[in-house]
């Protein structure tokens, strides 16, 4: 357990450059002991953002806050990033590249050797540890990025992308490391495109458009909330045509002869099962939760 | 033998020591690796590159240090803790780059080529032996100048042999057959088959021509009446001494200031380059994102150029020792006389020359993010260097600096090779010397104001080159 579970507060961000505008008054907080999902679409600002946190952006407007205070050099050794484009010395060997990170967020020597057998045994790459960056493949490159995030046991942990090019086995392996953390005490917010991952991971998601917040909640509270969804499915039925029909109902998918629907409060399901029945035999029929995906996209719409 | 091939074999058999014993301690470690591997084994993981029971002798299976162990970069390490992130990331590059096959082959390359510019005269010096010259003596030859020639004969490397010949007749079959170089006749001629120039001809020119000269200076005496007594006397007569009033001013040889320039051009230029390079490559490996997020970009900066710095003052001060050890060993007297000055001002003229041009080619580094950006980078800085270098080279064979070279001796850019022939050639004061110095190191401040501006600007700026003017336009946060 950490310490001091802090809080991350971003306040009134602005960032331009030149003509385009990549910040407009973001605001929103981070706590700790969750896993926080950073969701939005490209070019939204997630980036720009991550990297204001850690100074790496210069902002016209805005501070970032660690525990009611301005984040400075001091807190920002406490933290850990990984950044967007991996960053490690290609031609160095893994465990030396690490141990001297874990020393620059000042470990002593002895600390941070032992900080990197540790992580380096946890993300399953302890065999690695002799070899040059640049000779791994990219799912332990990845593994190595993010020990170089964890080795100082930071109480905020940012995380662009850490699971973009991953497969199952690295996604379930890393993710799993995540969550250890924020249960831990830490505050542990990550970007991701994938987001049935994160739906998987994350207690909370901030959603962020054109510079600005979207959404921002758990993960439970979202998916709760919105329009009923009611999942259908009729014999020799493929294409839900029947449905596009109904008043006030919205098809927003069709898989594998499943339709999913999106009810209007007006709308009453019986009256959509009978118009099911009067198709064909209805073999499924059941409300469902708005899934993460759903709530992105019309959050982004 | 000759103590050139001694010097020679030792420094054969000591290199290749160096790398046999290097190669058994790496055995030795891979070894217990997989002694140490095979005990693990039984209890690894499933998909721990072990086969059967078989360890694979994979190299990540070669001993990893464990946590405790005093590995060479560990101790660097603790030394660099004591100097902060600065301290930490200085060694980094230390480790790094005294590690790298580029940086040992060239030490090597460096000690090779300076051994070589020393050795080489060495040889030649000895290589020229005596060689003989036999003198016909048709008639008789006063033993005053018989010693004559045979001084000259000795001060030319010659080896003087006197053969009688008993007539002119014999004399001249015996030249044309070359037996004899030349022959003395008569105590009043000297005779040669063909002129001493060619090089067909026996005779050593010089000689012929001190035996020539004295052969008239005796015949001068004769007319001038003196007994043979007071020709022996003036014969004998010694040199007055020499005295100068200043010591130190005229140099019969300008060869340290000639190495020293070349050596110092090649060392400014390499390690120049190599921040160059190093913040370009930590730019586009995008690590110093991962660097930046923990330590402030002028301690990034200045843990950089201080690492490489240390490692060019390190490889100097090797060079240098190697060389004057090398040039006593062999009494070689290139490096002799009083230029232990000269060595001196010439390493800290490097240091200040890195200095100066270090922060300049580490702005440089941080606008670039491909290899292919580094040459068009590197020409325009190198351009201050390669006026300095060529002028000093000239001057430094010349021996006479002009206003102007004088000129660009106080400025910093051209100040490291221009006051550093001053000072070989004994042209400069010591208060000319310290101008200098002060002037150099206010410019290395004022360029260091300027790098650490751009750097912090431009080495978070990706996506193609960036431009001068946008780094210089907005003020920063950081």
């Amino acid at each position: 357990m950490r310490s001091v579970p802090g809080v991350l507060e971003l306040e009134g961000l602005r960032r331009r450059y030149g003509d385009v505008v990549a910040l407009d008054d973001l605001s929103f907080e981070v706590p700790s002991g969750q896993v926080v999902g950073f969701l939005g679409p490209n070019g939204a600002g997630k980036t720009t953002t991550m990297r204001a946190v850690f100074g790496l952006t210069d902002l016209d407007a805005g501070s970032v806050r660690w525990n009611g205070i301005p984040v400075n050099q001091a807190a920002r050794r406490r933290f850990g990033y990984m950044p967007e484009e991996r960053g490690l010395y290609p031609g160095m060997h893994v465990g030396e590249q690490l141990e001297y990170l874990g020393r620059l967020h000042g470990l002593s020597t002895v600390d941070a050797a032992r900080a990197t057998e540790d992580w380096l045994e946890r993300l399953e790459v302890a065999d690695r540890r002799d070899s040059k960056v640049e000779t791994l493949s990219h799912g332990n490159q990845q593994r190595v990025q993010l020990a170089a995030a964890l080795l100082h046991e930071p109480e905020l942990i940012v995380l662009d992308e850490p699971l973009s090019g991953l497969d199952p086995t690295g996604i379930d392996a890393i993710g799993k490391v995540l969550v250890d953390q924020a249960r831990a005490g830490s505050c542990v917010v990550f970007s991701s495109h994938q987001l049935d991952q994160v739906e998987d991971l994350c207690e909370r998601v901030t959603i962020i458009d054109h510079g600005r917040l979207v959404v921002s909640g758990t993960v439970d509270e979202l998916e709760t909330s919105g329009a009923r969804r009611l999942v259908v499915r009729v014999d020799g039925d493929r294409s839900g045509e029947w449905a596009r029909r109904l008043p006030g109902v919205t098809v927003s998918e069709v898989s594998a002869g499943a339709v999913r629907l999106v009810l209007d409060r007006s709308v009453d399901s019986d009256d959509v099962l009978r118009a099911a029945m009067g198709i064909g035999r209805v073999t499924e029929f059941s409300f469902a939760r708005r899934r993460l995906s759903e709530v992105f996209r019309e959050a982004v719409a | 033998m000759k103590p050139v091939y001694v010097v020679l074999v030792v420094l054969f058999g000591v290199s290749v020591g160096i790398i046999r014993f290097r190669q058994f301690r790496a055995r030795l470690r891979r070894r217990r690796g997989s002694e140490a591997g095979a005990q693990r084994a039984p209890a690894g993981r499933p998909d721990s590159p072990s086969v059967g029971g078989e360890v694979a002798t994979a190299p990540a299976a070669a001993v990893p240090p464990g946590p405790h162990e005093r590995t060479a970069v560990r101790r660097a390490a603790d030394i660099g803790e004591r100097f902060g992130d600065v301290g930490q990331i200085a060694m980094r590059e230390v480790t790094e780059r005294v590690r790298s096959r580029i940086f040992r082959v060239g030490t090597i390359i460096v000690l090779v080529a300076v051994a070589l510019a020393i050795i080489i005269p060495e040889l030649d010096k000895s290589s020229s032996r005596p060689t003989p010259q036999a003198v016909g003596v048709v008639g008789t030859v006063s033993p005053a100048l018989e010693h004559l020639v045979a001084a000259a004969g000795k001060g030319d490397k010659d080896k003087v042999r006197f053969v009688t010949e008993s007539s002119l007749a014999r004399a001249q079959g015996a030249l044309r057959a070359k037996k004899l170089a030349f022959a003395i006749v008569g105590g009043s001629e000297v005779l040669l088959w063909e002129p001493a120039s060619l090089s067909s001809s026996p005779a050593d020119p010089t000689l012929v021509d001190d035996a020539a000269e004295y052969l008239g200076v005796l015949q001068a005496y004769r007319t001038a009446g003196l007994t043979p007594a007071q020709a022996a006397d003036i014969d004998n007569s010694k040199s007055a001494p020499v005295r100068t009033l200043q010591s130190g001013s005229g140099h019969s040889t300008h060869v340290v200031p000639v190495i020293g320039i070349i050596l110092m051009f090649v060392m400014l230029s390499q390690y120049c380059t190599w921040t160059l390079i190093g913040v370009m490559q930590e730019k586009s490996s995008r690590v110093v994102e991962v660097l930046l997020a923990t330590v402030r970009p002028l301690q990034l900066l200045a843990g950089k150029v201080l690492g490489i710095g240390l490692v060019a003052l390190g490889q100097a001060t090797l060079v240098v020792a190697f060389a004057l050890l090398l040039a006593e060993g062999l009494g070689s007297d290139v490096l002799k006389g009083d230029q232990p000055l000269a060595v001196a001002a010439l390493l800290l003229w490097l240091v200040l020359g890195y200095a100066f041009y270090c922060w300049l080619y580490a702005a440089a580094g941080s606008t670039a993010e491909r290899q292919d950006q580094i040459q068009t980078l590197a020409l325009p800085l190198s351009i201050p260097m390669l006026i300095g270098y060529v002028y000093s080279l000239t001057v430094a064979s010349s021996g006479s600096p002009d206003t102007f070279f004088k000129v660009l001796a106080y400025l910093p850019p051209t100040a490291p090779f221009c006051m550093s022939v001053l000072v070989a050639l004994g042209q400069a004061t010591w208060w000319e010397f310290l101008a200098s110095v002060l002037i150099s190191i206010a410019g290395t401040v004022a360029m260091a104001v300027f790098a650490a501006r751009i750097y912090r600007r431009a080495v978070l700026h990706t996506g193609g080159r960036v431009r001068l003017r946008e780094l210089l336009a907005r003020s920063g946060q950081r």
